[in-house]
């Protein structure tokens, strides 16, 4: 084992190989808030990548309904419960990660789904377990909560997958961070879906190989965003690259909203991978929850996106704005642009949408017409 | 405890008994003969010429050398038996195994066994763990799963899941005929380990795998796959017969070094956690 460096939680950590940081680092951006759980990233990934035999159950990405959705069946809940109760001081935190919590023998903790929980995607997950006070569905506040989680693979900085497979079949692009398995060289030994956290790779059984998300690459070679993120609907994701906390770029929206606000948050940073897609928390979900799968921070976070001022708001105005990346962003009044690297606009767009009211009825052919608020 | 008398004179005629017939039994072998084989080469492990040929129970142990490691032991013997015609070798390996594991699946593993060679044969061999850099070793695998596949089992989800049922896949399109390379093309392009020619992924026409590796993580498919190989479930286990070259370098009167594996699928068993031996004589016969 190496001493590694893991910003996200403040320390140095034991990691199965030496510190070894891409020429870049994809990140991601998902604000919770704008999520509606349409699953149109999910048909996106799954009609680009995973339409073929050995494929049907896999969802690269995927979105869940927190706190009782899960794909697959239990994935984070039955990690925490084998890394049993630890803890943060502050911004550090001091319990074991994955990597330290390792069984004898092993690389990572971790646990290996069985095909059923991989069944049932979505199903129940959105009826109310809690008890509602007869009444509390016409009070202004909900007594019940829930949000949607969209996931795809974090590209951690310090993957499990790739410290657990004993082949080196899956490696960190060096280019742009993006982990991927070889497929011309994994031989099926599932070690990568036991020690994943995030349970984002998943064993092909008519291949017998492993497979999982590629952030898109061959976009993001072309300067475009991944497919989940240009057909979401809601607008809830941005893709770019991370700088580390120390050479944080505020022209960079992922540098800006991660290192520069903190509004976006890394999923369980606790495990100890440095994930590299960050999540804006939900605003109405009780923090001790959030807490625990964000890490710490979450109150301010809420508090600055609450209350955001044109900076932020223009910020995440430019989310879905574009299928390019944008490197870099520009406020300029009411209106925000997205850059290229070079400086070079991509789009602009006005903090606050025009308003477009039509007459409810259109004499001239005599037909009614609705207006969508 | 004590002994009466006459207990213990009985106590004294049984340990001498046992001692006088010390000198018959025979001791246990210290070395896997390759024995001569006229003819052809069984290649079935039922065929009873096998039953001919006295086997060495080769004792397994845990891969507990590198991660991932197997700590708890679960097949403990390979019971060896060798035959060559003189161009090719051939091993009959029989283990104990309960459970019959054919089927890969997400946390599910096939039941497996692998014979080792030095790719060289010299009197220094490499490490025994997967041979070492620059000293390979050449291994044969064969799968269960594989196996299934070349007995009949057809290479559709609906061999894995009998009442799976799909909706539509790309290469069903009207547009991309039956057999054409249209569809095949559209095939592969849902299926990257075959299109990259990962000979593990694509459809079986052998249950075996000729493999070379020089060191643990460092296993790749040998320049030519020679090998042949057949295996059958028995009452107790499995019975697999592996064919390969004869080593070269290896005249009659000769000594290499051979190694075992075997992986028991309903034990998570896969890659480097098996059960294994450590380097064992090779020694082959010299044709009466």
């Amino acid at each position: 084992m190496a001493r590694v460096n893991n910003w996200q939680i403040g320390r140095d950590m034991s990691y199965w190989y030496p510190e070894s940081r891409p020429k870049r680092q994809f990140a991601a951006i998902f604000d919770t808030n704008k999520c509606i759980a349409c699953q149109t990233c999910t048909l996106a990934c799954k009609t680009t990548w995973t339409s073929g035999v050995g494929q049907e159950y896999m969802l690269w990405n995927n979105v869940e309904t927190k706190p009782y959705g899960f794909y697959p069946l239990g994935w984070d809940v039955k990690l925490l419960a084998e890394l049993g109760a630890q803890q943060w001081k502050g911004d550090v935190y001091t319990g074991r990660t994955v990597f330290e919590a390792a069984r004898p023998g092993e690389r990572a903790l971790g646990w290996r789904p069985e095909e059923y929980d991989y069944a049932h995607p979505n199903v129940g997950e959105d009826d109310c377990a809690g008890s509602i006070e007869k009444g509390a569905a016409f009070v202004e506040q909900h007594m019940a909560w829930f949000f949607y989680l969209a996931r795809i693979c974090n590209h951690c900085t310090y993957p499990a997958c790739l410290a657990s497979c004993p082949r080196g079949s899956i490696y960190k692009r060096p280019e742009d961070g993006i982990v991927v398995v070889d497929q011309g060289r994994c031989r099926g030994y599932q070690e990568c879906v036991k020690a994943c956290p995030y349970k984002k790779v998943f064993f092909n059984p008519m291949t017998g190989t492993s497979e999982k998300c590629i952030a898109c690459f061959p976009k993001i070679e072309q300067e475009q965003q991944p497919q989940c993120f240009v057909n979401c609907i809601g607008k809830i994701r941005m893709a770019g690259f991370i700088s580390r906390p120390e050479d944080a770029n505020p022209d960079n929206p992922i540098d800006y909203l991660v290192h520069v606000r903190k509004i976006a948050k890394p999923l369980f940073p606790q495990l100890g991978l440095e994930p590299n897609v960050y999540y804006i928390p939900p605003i109405h979900v009780p923090t001790h929850f959030t807490r625990q799968m964000f890490g710490p921070g979450i109150e301010k976070a809420i508090a600055e996106y609450r209350n955001a001022d044109k900076d932020l708001a223009g910020l995440l105005a430019l989310f879905g704005s574009s299928e390019s990346i944008m490197h870099r962003w520009r406020r300029e009044g009411d209106v925000v642009m997205g850059l290229k690297e070079d400086g070079t606009e991509i789009v602009r767009v006005p903090l606050k949408e025009p308003v477009h009211e039509r007459v409810a009825y259109d004499a001239s052919l005599k037909v009614q017409r609705t207006n969508c608020p | 405890m004590q002994l009466d008398s006459r207990h213990f004179s009985v106590f004294l005629a049984l340990l001498l008994a046992a001692c006088s017939q010390g000198g018959t039994v025979a001791a246990p072998p210290t070395e896997i003969a390759i024995q001569p084989c006229a003819g052809t080469l069984p290649a079935d492990p039922l065929d009873p010429r096998w039953q001919a040929v006295a086997p060495f129970p080769a004792p397994l142990i845990l891969q507990d050398m590198v991660e991932p490691r197997l700590l708890e032991t679960s097949t403990r013997e390979v019971r060896v038996r060798t035959l060559s015609d003189g161009a090719r070798v051939a091993f009959h390996l029989e283990w104990d195994d309960a459970t019959k594991e054919d089927l890969p699946m997400p946390a599910s593993f096939v039941d497996a066994c692998a014979v080792q060679l030095p790719a060289k044969t010299a009197p220094d061999v490499p490490a025994p763990q997967m041979g070492e850099p620059g000293r390979a070793v050449e291994i044969v695998l064969w799968r269960a799963s594989w196996q299934a596949v070349v007995d009949g089992r057809p290479d559709t989800l609906q061999a894995i899941h009998p009442n799976a049922t799909t909706d539509h896949y790309p290469f069903d399109a009207a547009s991309l005929p039956e057999g054409s390379d249209a569809r095949r093309a559209m095939q592969l392009r849902y299926s990257p380990a075959r299109a990259l020619g990962n000979d593990l992924a694509g459809p079986r026409e052998t249950p075996v795998q000729d493999l070379l590796a020089e060191g643990p993580g460092t296993l790749a498919p040998a320049s030519a796959h020679t090998s042949t190989g057949k295996g059958v479930r028995t009452a107790n286990g499995w019975s697999v017969v592996l064919v390969r070259a004869m080593p070269p370098g290896l005249a009659p009167g000769a000594r290499t070094q051979v190694a075992f594996a075997v992986w028991q699928g309903a034990h998570e068993e896969t890659g480097a956690r098996k059960m294994r031996t450590g380097w064992m004589p090779l020694f082959l016969e010299v044709k009466p």
